[in-house]
């Protein structure tokens, strides 16, 4: 697990509670970036698209707090 | 404590305890609310209750979004769901949450489209992919999930998709906390203020707290250390006679929040006059609908939703537990009736619930009270 990622704790991306309900942020790495997506990955390795308009912008190798597929933060912001 | 290791470690977590029980006056007793859900999860799954002493007792506030929703909504969300042009589609735990005939599982498997999406945008993809049919997308969650479903109808519109809508039904985190400070059978000291929502709006909201009620309170991450630390800086206050709003989660959480998510929200949808709560009522100012530049996506006009009121089953005491009245397992039905599996009240249904989270971890100490009681 990379230590900046786990920053935000070691939540991953096929967590098994309720996201809503958990209040769950996700952190994940920025990989590449396409218009208002960005294709990120958490710490277990898994990638997913995920919506970075909310905290643009955003550049590849930044950690950002996801919640249902969406970027609501950044590390250290 | 900066790592997940550092957040875990038990050295660390007996120290934090140990200066919790310093600072605890053996005359009084602690009451502290955690207003979050994830919270709630936090504290069952890793113990921590079994790390404070005795005179501090952890309440479990409203905040699973699942869980507070009144069965009406639930009944009206499942009347679209069976209409034969909609794919619905929601989160997974509104699969099985309770309505006063049956779940949307059980719809689903009596043939209706609905399809459990991880995020609005999936459900947006959906549309764009199903012309020609209506996809409703259910929305529930409180302002860590609200801008996750603006940014959505934001691209909706930008693409012109008009085969796409959402039942809204969002919840704001403030006013159920001024009505459970409000209300006169509980005794509150202290609040743990929900980390993830507070990305979102920041920590200023919750200067109401101190300000007109003299409770502290402390915005905390979701590690057990987090709410270990936290709940030690809730205790310095007390004990010093501080009384403020303090940002542990310092790391995800800015004091006036993402302002772009604020503006997005502020955008698509306005404040109901009033919605109905699980146990707690009809509170003012209390959820989000869509505002009227995007009323043409708004489900609840597209489809007339008549807005009914269905009364809880009398046997579920969801209401009392939510406000922290009972503990879990003091309801009547708690673990007979009422099951993860069978779930007869909404808290039951979400791991997040208080209820699932007491079923699954916390009735270990439950049984050493009812043993050494007898």
């Amino acid at each position: 697990m990379n230590d900046e990622l786990t920053l935000l704790g070691n939540c991953t991306l096929d967590h098994d509670g309720c996201v809503v309900c958990s209040d769950a942020g996700i952190p994940v790495r920025v990989i590449s970036i396409k218009g208002d997506d960005a294709l990120c990955e958490d710490a277990a390795g898994t990638q997913t698209d995920i919506a970075v308009e909310l905290v643009a912008p955003v550049t590849v190798g930044e950690v950002l707090l996801t919640h249902g597929g969406v970027a609501i933060g950044k590390v250290g912001t | 404590m900066k790592y997940v290791d550092e957040f875990r470690n038990a050295e660390l977590a007996r120290a934090v305890s140990a200066e919790i029980s310093g600072l605890v006056d053996p005359d009084r007793h602690y009451k502290i609310m955690e207003v979050c859900g994830g919270h709630t999860h936090t504290i069952y799954r890793h113990g921590i209750k079994d790390l404070l002493p005795d005179q501090v007792e952890l309440i479990h506030g409203p905040g699973c979004p699942v869980c507070v929703l009144p069965m009406g909504r639930v009944d009206e969300g499942i009347a679209i769901a069976e209409r034969p042009e909609v794919i619905f589609t929601c989160f997974g735990d509104m699969m099985r949450v309770p309505g006063s005939r049956v779940n949307l599982l059980e719809v689903k498997a009596e043939g209706a489209d609905i399809r459990m999406v991880y995020s609005p945008l999936d459900a947006l993809r959906i549309a764009r992919e199903n012309p020609d049919r209506e996809v409703v997308f259910y929305a529930i969650g409180f302002e860590t999930t609200a801008p996750s479903t603006a940014l959505t109808l934001q691209r909706a519109r930008k693409e012109g998709i008009e085969n796409f809508s959402v039942f809204c039904n969002h919840v704001t985190i403030v006013p159920p906390v001024r009505a459970l400070l409000d209300s006169p059978d509980l005794r509150l000291d202290a609040f743990i203020g929900p980390g993830h929502v507070s990305t979102v709006v920041g920590c200023r909201p919750y200067e109401f707290m101190p300000a007109d009620y003299g409770k502290p309170c402390v915005v905390a991450g979701f590690e057990p250390l987090d709410l270990m630390q936290s709940i030690l800086m809730l205790m310095r206050q007390l004990d010093e006679g501080r009384c403020e709003v303090e940002n542990q989660y310092g790391r995800a959480v800015l004091w006036e929040g993402n302002l772009k998510a604020l503006e997005a929200m502020a955008e698509v949808f306005e404040l109901r006059p009033y919605f109905e709560w699980r146990g707690l009522g009809f509170i003012a100012q209390s959820a989000l609908k869509l505002s009227a530049d995007y009323a043409d996506l708004d489900a609840e006009l597209r489809y007339s939703t008549p807005g009914v009121r269905v009364a809880d089953p009398k046997a579920c005491q969801c209401g009392e537990v939510l406000k922290g009245v009972l503990k879990p397992p003091e309801c009547k039905v708690f673990g007979t009736a009422c099951t993860p599996e069978r779930p007869l009240g909404a808290l039951m249904v979400s791991s997040e619930g208080a209820c699932a989270a007491y079923y699954n971890f916390g009735r270990k100490s439950f049984e050493k009270v009812e043993i050494g009681s007898r």
